[in-house]
């Protein structure tokens, strides 16, 4: 069942790089420069577009084996942490970084299989000590709470 | 000699040796973590070093000692846990684990520090004497010559290492393409950016890295719940490893000299160093041997293999820019975005780097080994830090890594596309390594195919017209059908 199942997604990767491959092929004719170079921008990802392109083809023909994909709860799981992620990368400037790093890690924390008991306290002691250890042991300083940059 | 002299005060200064020993405790402790490793571990480390604002010798005397630690540390995971942290280290478990299931664990980190000690010193010694003969070949290339080279790394990166070869070339030429995305050096024309300026500068190597190797490794961890797994703490000394390690001394030179080789070749790896160390000794062993039931040798052959082979790795990374392996992929990756270009130029120009490097693993290399038979236990506890608290940590140390970059919460978005892709090609089994080669050579490759054909006024014929290219081109066709065949046999017999 799962060698079925692997052929597919080989054979769907191999369409999907095929796409990538035709449109950088036809988007590569747009780059030229104006004075007379012998190979212009556009030479080069058109010389690696059709390999990319054969080899998709030969994906689709002769798929080999993959790894079987997770089960639903576990996509879930990975699903929540690149939501989470994104919130991060959306909250780190409006709101700094300790409170947008609390949030996140403490339910990171929780994600990744620990009860709330240990997330809440862990949570609290991981965003401190990266703030403790960047800010001020490496000097990296990371974007502050706004209103309180004194 | 003379410049290793000079390379040895440049590995003493203070701050370099605080580096060495700093990396050198980082890497093991890395390694030593169930799942991540060198690779991972380096990958996570490089977006931190550069922001510490170090010279590049101080980078990468940090970067490497933490790609050696790694390597050490990697086999606390695989003996304890039954858990490698890498491909490489796959092999030592395969005797490693049942030593600690017999309550000999403490042996067999004592025996396995000195291979590794052993296999890392055989290489640092070929390293000072292969590379300046490889640099002196080399110093004659020119662009068709390096674009042959780059033809070289692609084509063998997947032929060895294994598993479906076009999925190796799917790989690489995917990288490729994505290098050249961003204006256009020679011409300054956008390419591939569709309007957002934030891809103006290409894909920037160090946010796809951390992307590729670590966001995609935390995606794998949460497949499973992880729950209940307690690793083996009857640990016992490890300072009767060392008399072991004696016993195993031919074993661990011969496995030591096997790795390195392998390290050496382009494309092929630690993973092939540790595999064939591991083979050849079992059959040298024949019927004395108890392999897979907990044999000495059998711990002690792949761990010398795979640190020989992680020191050979250096060799065409430093002297001819082109990296065998992952780890090295992501040196060359540091190097790069510090404006070094790795290669024959970079051992004239740059004489105190170069060997100022090579002395610090000599150094580290010592440290390494006090750190690893002594303090092994306190590096064992690491095991027991739950992975709830581990990952969230790896996460985080990649998310503020990469932000202080460039401050841009853009590549953070771009880093866990990266991290998706990693993890959709890992499902896939496409290798991720070729990808960053790619990227990280495309720049390199594309550019001496254009000098070239100016140099020859649009004549495509250059490119395999000199001695040198032919050559390359069929040293590349060799080691292609040698791990065809290779891999041909190895499933045949199997």
């Amino acid at each position: 069942m799962s060698e079925r199942a692997g052929a597919i997604s080989d054979r769907l990767a191999g369409a999907v790089l095929l796409v990538v491959a035709v449109v950088a092929w036809w988007l590569s004719h747009d780059y030229t420069s104006g004075f007379g170079q012998t190979v212009g921008p556009g030479a080069f990802p058109r010389l690696v577009s059709v390999p990319l392109g054969l080899l998709s083809l030969y994906l689709i023909v002769r798929p080999g084996v993959n790894q079987r994909w997770p089960e639903r709860s576990a996509l879930l799981r990975q699903l929540s942490l690149l939501v989470l992620l994104m919130v991060y990368a959306g909250l780190i400037q409006p709101l700094g970084f300790l409170p947008t790093a609390l949030l996140t890690v403490t339910l990171m924390i929780r994600l990744f299989g620990a009860t709330w008991r240990q997330a809440l306290p862990f949570g609290l002691l991981l965003t401190l000590g990266l703030y403790l250890l960047f800010e001020f042991a490496l000097g990296m300083p990371l974007p502050d709470m706004p209103g309180l940059d004194w | 000699m003379d410049l290793l002299a000079q390379g040895f005060a440049v590995a003493l200064e203070p701050q370099h040796l605080f580096l060495a020993l700093a990396g050198c405790a980082l890497g093991t402790l890395i390694g030593a973590l169930p799942g991540l490793g060198p690779v991972n571990g380096v990958a996570l480390m490089i977006p931190l070093t550069f922001n510490f604002s170090l010279s590049a010798t101080a980078a990468l005397i940090l970067l490497v000692s933490i790609y050696y630690g790694c390597m050490y540390g990697g086999r606390i995971s695989s003996i304890l846990l039954n858990i490698p942290g890498d491909e490489p280290a796959m092999m030592t478990t395969l005797d490693g684990f049942p030593m600690a299931q017999q309550g000999r664990g403490g042996e067999a980190l004592g025996l396995t520090g000195v291979a590794s000690f052993v296999g890392a010193l055989v290489a640092t010694v070929g390293l000072v004497l292969f590379a300046p003969v490889l640099v002196s070949f080399a110093i004659r290339f020119g662009p068709a010559e390096y674009f042959a080279l780059f033809v070289l790394a692609f084509a063998t990166i997947g032929g060895v290492t294994g598993g479906h070869l076009a999925k190796s070339f799917l790989a690489a030429c995917l990288g490729l393409l994505l290098g050249t995305v961003g204006i256009d050096a020679v011409s300054s024309v956008p390419r591939y950016t569709f309007g957002w300026y934030e891809l103006y500068d290409g894909i920037d190597f160090i946010v796809a890295l951390v992307g590729l190797f670590a966001i995609s490794e935390c995606l794998v961890f949460l497949e499973d719940s992880h729950q209940g797994r307690k690793p083996t703490m009857i640990l016992g000394s490890a300072l009767p490893g060392v008399r072991t390690a004696w016993r195993c001394r031919g074993s661990i030179g011969r496995s030591s000299v096997l790795g390195f080789v392998a390290g050496v070749l382009p494309g092929a790896g630690a993973a092939l160093g540790s595999f064939l160390s591991y083979t050849l000794e079992r059959r040298w062993q024949g019927t004395r041997g108890n392999f897979g039931k907990g044999d000495p040798h059998g711990v002690a052959a792949p761990e010398a293999g795979n640190n020989a082979a992680a020191g050979g790795a250096l060799i065409p990374m430093l002297s001819l820019g082109i990296p065998g392996s992952g780890t090295t992929a992501i040196l060359l990756a540091l190097l790069l975005s510090m404006n070094i270009t790795p290669g024959p130029l970079l051992f004239e120009n740059q004489p105190e780097l170069v060997w100022g490097l090579v002395a610090a693993l000599f150094i580290g290399n010592l440290m390494l080994l006090a750190l690893n038979i002594p303090l092994v236990g306190l590096f064992a506890r690491v095991l027991r830090a739950p992975g709830w608290f581990l990952m969230p940590m790896v996460v985080m140390v990649a998310f503020v890594g990469v932000y202080s970059l460039g401050n841009s919460a853009f590549d953070l978005y771009m880093m866990l596309a990266f991290g998706v892709l990693g993890y959709v090609l890992r499902k896939l089994e496409i290798p991720t390594v070729p990808v960053v080669l790619g990227l990280l050579l495309g720049g390199q490759m594309e550019y001496n195919l254009r000098r070239a054909m100016s140099i020859s006024g649009g004549d495509w014929s250059i490119i395999w017209n000199s001695g040198i290219s032919v050559g390359i081109y069929l040293f590349a066709m060799t080691l292609l059908l040698g791990g065809l065949l290779f891999h041909w046999l190895v499933k045949w017999r199997m």
